[in-house]
């Protein structure tokens, strides 16, 4: 829940930067969860097969987010990130592009 | 052995006759390895997340097994030639 919240704290400042010079300054205010939620959390396990959980992980136009934006630790960003490539393989991720706009 | 799991994606519009059937090919596939499935699990009709072949739906099958790792490739080939498979994916679980 907390994560979608964040997820459009992001989307505002990536936008911001692009209008120019004093939108730097939105981007210095953004802050980042500060734990990793897979660490807090030990039920949470990550899964190619998730598809809600995963998605959470990808940005619109379907790459997958950096840590920075998501908090995750370096041990389960790796996870992530192999959890994504094959979830994109069986089509269950977008390799590109926003798969949940996109109706045929 | 090991426990795998395989993902494949069937084409949507077989009818059910063909899609039992076409399951249990697989199984009987797995099973004349001396396979042992341990969970098959029908996900249905899915949305894919692009297209594969130009089709947009896919019906997803999911199985566990314990397997011979010598034989994951040849399985892996065998369903290559089904051609009512779009895609599978067999992943080490253990």
């Amino acid at each position: 829940m907390t994560d979608n919240k964040n997820t459009e704290r992001f989307d505002r400042a990536d936008r911001g930067d692009t209008q120019g010079r004093g939108a730097n300054r939105n981007r210095r205010f953004v802050t980042r969860p500060k734990f990793c939620q897979f660490c807090g959390d030990k039920n949470l396990v990550i899964d190619y097969k998730n598809v809600e959980l995963m998605s959470r992980f990808i940005n619109e136009t379907g790459k997958i987010r950096p840590r920075r934006q998501t908090g995750t630790c370096a041990k389960h960003q790796r996870e992530v990130a192999t959890a994504i490539k094959n979830a994109r393989h069986i089509a269950l991720l977008p390799f590109e592009g926003d798969f949940w706009t996109d109706n045929n | 052995m090991h426990k795998y799991e395989l993902i494949y994606i069937l084409q949507a519009d077989l009818d059910e006759a063909t899609i039992d059937a076409a399951v249990e090919t697989i199984e009987n596939l797995i099973k004349s390895n001396q396979g042992e499935i341990t969970k098959t699990e029908r996900w249905g009709k899915r949305k894919l997340a692009y297209p594969i072949r130009k089709t947009n739906e896919g019906y997803y099958v999911l199985v566990n097994f314990d397997y011979d790792p010598q034989n994951v490739a040849g399985l892996k080939r065998t369903m290559g030639f089904n051609e009512q498979i779009l895609r599978t994916s067999i992943l080490r679980v253990d």
